[in-house]
């Protein structure tokens, strides 16, 4: 009875959005913000890869909430799982080629992950996607070399300072310029070069940094569960 | 025109953030300090905000944020209606912070801290965004940060609430985000004010829908009666100073988003109909449970549910004198639950339990504490002369000016829940006063970090019952923003 | 044919996204309905990202000197998509780390048995 009703309501709303997608061109023209973007964007933030002129330019603000978001998230997990009682396993010591080909992948994951971040106005990629690069290869060595854990304190401080920076970077541009709330206020630089668009690539290295260290902190108490 | 300088009002959102980003490392530094945080964050909100009051009676102010020009970077429209729920917000959270000192004292205190620094942050982005993709992020904050909090006790109920209320709020918010999906499908825009002067009426097909999605989306945070099963597990399990600020602000801050959306960018008058009638079902609903339960925050927490459709109802009228109604009782319900989850918190803290009979004769034990109590309950019934009754009393003269049978006996049956609600009240009232309790144990009061709260609760309580005329000024501007699309594109758009 | 090459990514989209309401509808099981609401985020994501798609469009990057920003995809859904997709990601580690304790409390995941809070 539960599944019929279910499906009623389901259909319901599919014939409501196929109404509604009807009035939607499909793949022919581009919508009337985001044609402004593609058109001034590089002009105005100086950064080659539109998509991150929005993310950290015309809508940074929404990445602050966003990145609270996260931070939120690993706060919340933490103290949701602080109470339970730590139990011991016996935890199978990794093979000696897993346990060394991991340590020697690790760097190399780091070392790609900073490139990500760093290259996030010139081609795909950015503190997020770095981040989560970051977090991956923290995963790595929490799956091949049991025990190993990541520095508590210096993983809480560069979540803080990454978000900070975002932050005191947002206030700066309250006293210079045009002053508004994360004003580009530095340089634009020539296009296409690694130092340009002012304070996109600074929030996007401290973004990888928080986003990272905010992952690896999911990953810590998770592992930590398990 | 001479220009007034003003403390711009991103920093309502930043300073709050910047502080909670701040405290994991004052965890290593000075540990003792990081409960002082929320206070002083939420103190300099209130100062902020009340020393904006007199430029926004004026005119609206757009904070642009990433960019100069309007509709294609995000804005804060910092209008009277806005300006009022963040005034709340941030009274509540600094009273509620100064309670939480001595309150919180089990779990992970400097997660608590942040968690609830990000819920009252991010209900200040709600109320004061301009943009609707904004809208859900900030959205977002307020309800992760709540689902946290109601597990945080870490106890049975706790995590069951909180499983129960992270599903359907999850869903609620991809609903939400499927509506924005639809409308910038079809405008190209993000912007309220941009997507309001696009959209004329919401009669079409095309636009019920995302309009649907969005409403249903938002009536699940703000409790509204097919979608409000979560609310007395989340409220009843959660810390009392949690409890508190969820009923007091988190619902009514997605109602304000709700009515925003629906005033403002859809303008859809017919809609109120149904909205009428579904505040109305709400509040019988909520007053009915509320009347057979025996655990005393259930018991609040359905009253909540009450109290919202009441807000409902009195918005849905869509006149002047009706939103100025729903503004004043949205003020006077977070006074009144807030200082009555407060109360109980340390009620329940003597006790140990959260049954109403295991209260006989905390009314000579705890004196205050009842007294503070009481003087919640009476206002939320309405009695005169606190500020219940004044609320209470604008929203029946708003419906009854309407002139029309249908809303003189929607006003009946509210009448008659305002009877059911002293019915229950008066019942915890005795028990408080009038019934002996067992054990001889000696006076011992709340803490006085607990009681300065309270007070303050009880003083506002009274002052606005017998003189609402100091806020009704900015009520009525609040409604009329809220009401007048107009002159909220021309502020925002020039 | 035409159909269903203008709404392929719609009919996938709306697919996950019935898929994942039906799961969160009708399943009791924790983990399920957990993985029901990743279904419904990624097809709410696939929907968003679907609406800036543009035919023989390039990436919105000026990485050569010749390209012509009109025929560039549209950058906002991909930025909207951005935000939701870590937003769902916060989400998920909630709820995932929820069913531990939660398990640990009850030991059932099954929501149906867990009855202690009723109206």
């Amino acid at each position: 009875m539960k599944k019929f009703f279910s499906l009623i309501l389901l259909i319901i709303i599919v014939v409501g959005m196929i109404y509604t997608i009807h009035q939607i061109p499909f793949g022919k023209n581009q919508s009337k913000i985001g044609k402004y973007f593609v058109a001034n964007g590089k002009d105005e933030t100086g950064a080659a890869n539109i998509v991150t002129s929005v993310v950290v330019g015309y809508r940074s603000f929404d990445t602050l909430g966003e990145v609270t978001v996260l931070f939120l998230a690993a706060i919340g997990l933490g103290a949701i799982l602080t109470t339970t009682k730590k139990q011991n396993h016996d935890i199978e010591k990794a093979s000696l080629i897993l346990n060394t080909g991991c340590r020697f992948l690790f760097p190399l994951v780091l070392l790609f992950s900073a490139y990500i971040f760093i290259h996030g106005h010139l081609s795909p990629g950015g503190g997020f996607q770095g981040g989560a690069v970051v977090a991956s290869g923290f995963l790595l060595i929490y799956l091949a070399c049991p025990g190993k854990r990541i520095n508590k304190v210096g993983n809480t401080i560069s979540e803080s300072v990454g978000g900070l920076i975002f932050i005191i970077l947002g206030a700066i541009g309250l006293f210079v310029g045009d002053r508004y709330f994360l004003a580009n206020f530095l340089p634009k630089g020539e296009l296409n070069t690694l130092f340009s668009a002012g304070i996109i690539p600074i929030i996007y290295i401290a973004l990888g940094f928080k986003v990272g260290s905010e992952l690896n902190s999911v990953i810590d108490k998770m592992m930590e569960e398990s | 025109m001479k220009e007034i300088t003003y403390i711009n009002p991103v920093l309502l959102i930043a300073v709050p953030l910047a502080l909670a980003f701040i405290i994991p490392i004052l965890k290593f530094v000075w540990e003792k300090s990081i409960k002082w945080i929320p206070v002083a964050g939420f103190l300099f909100d209130l100062i902020v905000s009340i020393t904006l009051i007199p430029i926004v009676l004026q005119k609206n102010i757009i904070v642009k944020i990433g960019g100069t020009t309007t509709p294609f970077s995000i804005n804060l429209v910092v209008g009277p209606a806005g300006l009022l729920l963040s005034i709340m917000i941030s009274l509540a959270g600094f009273l509620v912070a100064i309670y939480a000192l001595k309150y919180i004292q089990e779990g992970d205190k400097t997660k608590y801290h942040i968690l609830f620094m990000l819920l009252l942050t991010g209900a200040i982005g709600v109320v004061l965004t301009g943009d609707i993709f904004n809208l859900f992020v900030f959205f977002e904050v307020l309800c992760i940060s709540s689902y946290a909090l109601v597990g945080y006790l870490g106890n049975r109920a706790g995590i069951e609430s909180s499983i129960k209320y992270l599903i359907q709020g999850s869903i609620g918010s991809s609903l939400l985000l499927v509506g924005i999906g639809l409308i910038y499908g079809q405008y190209g825009t993000l912007n309220m004010a941009d997507l309001a002067a696009q959209i004329k009426t919401a009669d079409s097909i095309s636009l019920f829908v995302p309009m649907f999605f969005m409403i249903t989306g938002l009536g699940i945070e703000a409790a509204i009666f097919p979608l409000n099963s979560w609310l007395p597990d989340a409220h009843s399990s959660a810390p009392s100073s949690i409890s508190a600020v969820l009923s007091g602000i988190a619902i009514e801050v997605g109602l304000y988003a709700m009515m925003r959306i629906l005033f403002t960018i859809f303008a859809a008058e017919s809609f109120m109909g149904f909205l009428l009638f579904l505040g109305v079902i709400t509040l019988l609903i909520g007053e009915m449970s509320a009347f057979s339960q025996n655990n005393i925050k259930r018991m609040l927490a359905y009253s909540s549910i009450g109290q919202i459709g009441l807000i409902v109802f009195a918005f849905s009228i869509a006149t002047a004198s009706g939103l100025s109604g729903g503004f004043f009782q949205m003020i006077s319900h977070t006074l009144n639950k807030a200082l009555l989850f407060l109360a109980t918190g340390f009620m329940i803290y003597r006790t140990g339990s959260m049954e109403i009979s295991s209260f006989r004769g905390l009314g000579k034990k705890m004196p205050l504490t009842a007294l503070f109590f009481t003087i919640g309950t009476f206002s939320i019934i309405g009695l005169p002369p606190f500020v219940g009754f004044a609320s209470k009393f604008l929203i029946f003269k708003a419906a009854l000016a309407k002139q029309e049978l249908l809303f003189i006996i929607l006003i009946a049956v509210i009448i008659l829940t305002t009877v059911i609600e002293g019915a229950y009240f008066f019942r915890i009232i005795q028990t408080l006063y009038f019934k002996e309790s067992d054990d001889k144990s000696s006076k011992q009061e709340s803490a006085i970090t607990a009681l300065i709260p309270m007070f303050i609760f009880a003083l506002l309580i009274l002052i606005l019952g017998i003189y609402p005329n100091w806020i009704m000024k900015f009520i009525h501007s609040a409604a009329s923003e809220l009401l007048n699309k107009m002159s909220y594109l021309r502020s925002v758009l020039g | 044919m035409d159909f269903l090459y203008n709404y392929i990514y719609y009919i996938g989209a709306f697919g996950l996204i019935l898929i994942g309401l039906y799961i969160l509808l009708v399943k009791h099981n924790l983990i399920k309905m957990i993985i029901g609401l990743s279904i419904l985020e990624t097809g709410v994501n696939l929907f968003i990202i679907t609406l800036g798609y543009l035919d023989n469009g390039t990436a919105p990057i000026f990485s050569k000197e010749n390209l012509e920003s009109n025929m560039m995809v549209d950058p906002v859904p991909q930025a909207l998509v951005l935000t939701a997709i870590v937003i769902g990601l916060a989400v998920l580690a909630l709820a995932l780390s929820l069913a531990i304790r939660l398990y640990d409390s009850f030991k059932t995941l099954n929501l149906k048995k867990i009855k202690e809070q009723k109206w």
